[in-house]
């Protein structure tokens, strides 16, 4: 059975190209456009792995991974951003995420960082 | 408010560090190599930034900030250029605005990484908004209202496609006063003696006026001796790497006259042309066609045109600051842009890394002769000679 990722990033271009990496070898349950999308998605399809941006309208990402891991410690979210900032690193970890990988990536990145954290 | 003007260079090497992270996160996504061409801080009023934008139609993303630094950054680009760029992100040209959107996301998260890493605080960015603005509209909010307002800038060049991109941060006066008046532990590290080189801002805004003064005297004589009429399309006041300077003019054939200025403050002066413009102007100034464009006696008439207008420029700072000032004979220069202002950045450099670039555009209406003008002042004397006219 495929490892069951949600996406969750306010680009549509980020979701479609993080789509194309993971098509295939991943099943996607769903694509969240903000935190509370996500924390939502995670709770009605309860996913493997959550890709998670940071900063997205109406709640972001680090207060999203935080009230996933919150409900379900054993969630794990991969912080997916163009943030590279220590302090929004260690806010993430503080957080609950597993991994964090910096954008632009290329498909590697992707797969080492979902195969570190599962 | 105090500006140091060494803080002010340590906070130009974070957008240095921040533009070189953009360029690397720019050249990844679109597979194209990206140089960091220039990167500096202006200090200009509006009306200024208005000028030099007319004309330009802009994509951008705009992204506001908080916490470690506030304010607002824009990552823009011609909007004759979008197509280009689209073309070359995966799936780019069904996406539009979508991954623009995301382009500049990314290119403002690498550029503001550095900065945060520096302060050691969070920088917090609101979700990108897109844009596409004409003229100095794509600038940050603020950046045209204020009396004058410290500006960032860097631009990054595509090597091999026909693509350049602009950072502009325009910071709020909170967390980043600390930064240029040196009192962040951060900025004072990197700031070193920070005593001797801070300097009222407002005194230092006088300056930025008296350049733009000391360019408007440059166009008039230019007119008077040519018989051209002349107007100043961009005069602005930046605080650059020195080193970025021979890079920005380039490689192109230039030929013009510099000077070196005694007095306080000391430094150098440049009037530069195209190597043609200069050919056109000195072709206005003598009473018949010269045998060489650019022979001994066009060269005496560029350098008798250059005394004149160092002398418009400098004779304003040194009313205004109650200084004396004055020039070393022209230098006739005519080489690669680059290889004109080299021998000034060199001198220079062995007191400062970074210094008061005052650039002026002068355009010459139905002869194609723009001119630029680079003065580098000494930072130490031009420090002091703005500390006392603060006390005048």
């Amino acid at each position: 059975m495929a490892t069951r990722v949600l996406i969750a990033d306010d680009s549509e271009f980020m979701r479609n190209l993080l789509r194309e990496i993971l098509d295939g070898e991943f099943e996607i349950v769903g694509e969240a456009e903000n935190g509370v999308e996500a924390v939502n998605m995670y709770d009605e399809h309860g996913p493997d792995i959550v890709m998670m941006d940071i900063v997205m309208p109406i709640r972001d990402g680090i207060e999203a991974t935080a009230e996933i891991t919150e409900s379900d410690p054993s969630a794990t979210v991969i912080m997916c951003t163009s943030v590279g900032q220590e302090e929004k690193m260690k806010a993430a970890i503080k957080a609950g995420a597993e991994g964090y990988i910096t954008k632009p990536f290329q498909k590697p990145n992707v797969l080492d960082a979902i195969g570190s954290a599962v | 408010m105090r500006v140091d003007v060494r803080a002010l260079g340590a906070c130009n090497r974070l957008a240095e560090y921040g533009a070189q992270r953009a360029a690397d996160a720019l050249a990844e996504l679109t597979g194209t190599d990206l140089a960091v061409e220039v990167t500096g801080a202006s200090l200009a009023t509006g009306e200024d930034l208005a000028e030099a934008f007319a004309g330009r139609e802009s994509v951008g993303v705009s992204i506001g900030l908080r916490g470690g630094l506030s304010g607002e950054a824009v990552l823009a680009f011609d909007a004759a250029q979008v197509d280009g760029l689209l073309s070359l992100l995966p799936g780019g040209a069904s996406m539009g605005r979508s991954a623009v959107t995301e382009v500049g996301n990314i290119a403002l998260g690498g550029f503001l990484d550095g900065w945060a890493n520096y302060l050691g605080r969070a920088i917090d960015m609101s979700p990108p908004r897109y844009l596409e603005a004409d003229g100095a509209a794509v600038l940050p909010d603020g950046a045209l209202t204020g009396d004058g307002v410290f500006l960032f800038e860097s631009r990054l060049d595509a090597t091999a496609a026909d693509l350049d991109f602009a950072i502009y941060m325009l910071p709020d006066s909170g967390p980043f006063r600390d930064l240029v008046v040196g009192r962040t532990p951060a900025a004072a590290t990197h700031g070193g003696d920070s005593g001797s080189t801070a300097v009222p801002y407002e005194s230092l805004s006088t300056f930025a006026s008296l350049a733009k003064r000391g360019s408007a005297n440059a166009a008039d004589n230019i007119g008077m001796m040519t018989g051209l009429e002349t107007t100043v399309e961009v005069s602005r006041l930046r605080f650059v790497p020195l080193t970025d300077v021979p890079t920005e003019v380039g490689v192109e054939p230039h030929a013009g006259t510099v000077f070196e200025l005694q007095g306080k403050p000391s430094g150098y002066l440049a009037i530069l042309f195209s190597e043609q413009g200069a050919a056109n102007v000195a072709a206005a100034m003598l009473p018949m066609e010269p045998a060489e464009p650019l022979g001994e006696m066009a060269q005496n008439a560029l350098c008798e045109l250059g005394n004149v207008m160092t002398s418009g420029f400098i004779d304003g700072w040194a009313n205004v600051l109650g200084t004396s000032i004055s020039h070393s004979p022209p230098e006739f220069v005519h080489d690669m842009g680059s290889a004109t202002v080299s021998p000034l950045v060199a001198k220079l450099s062995r007191r400062q890394d970074y210094g008061f670039v005052i650039d002026a555009a002068i355009q010459t209406e139905g002869v194609q002769a723009r001119c630029d003008v680079y003065a580098l002042p000494d930072e130490r004397e031009l420090a002091a000679a703005l500390e006392e006219l603060s006390h005048a």
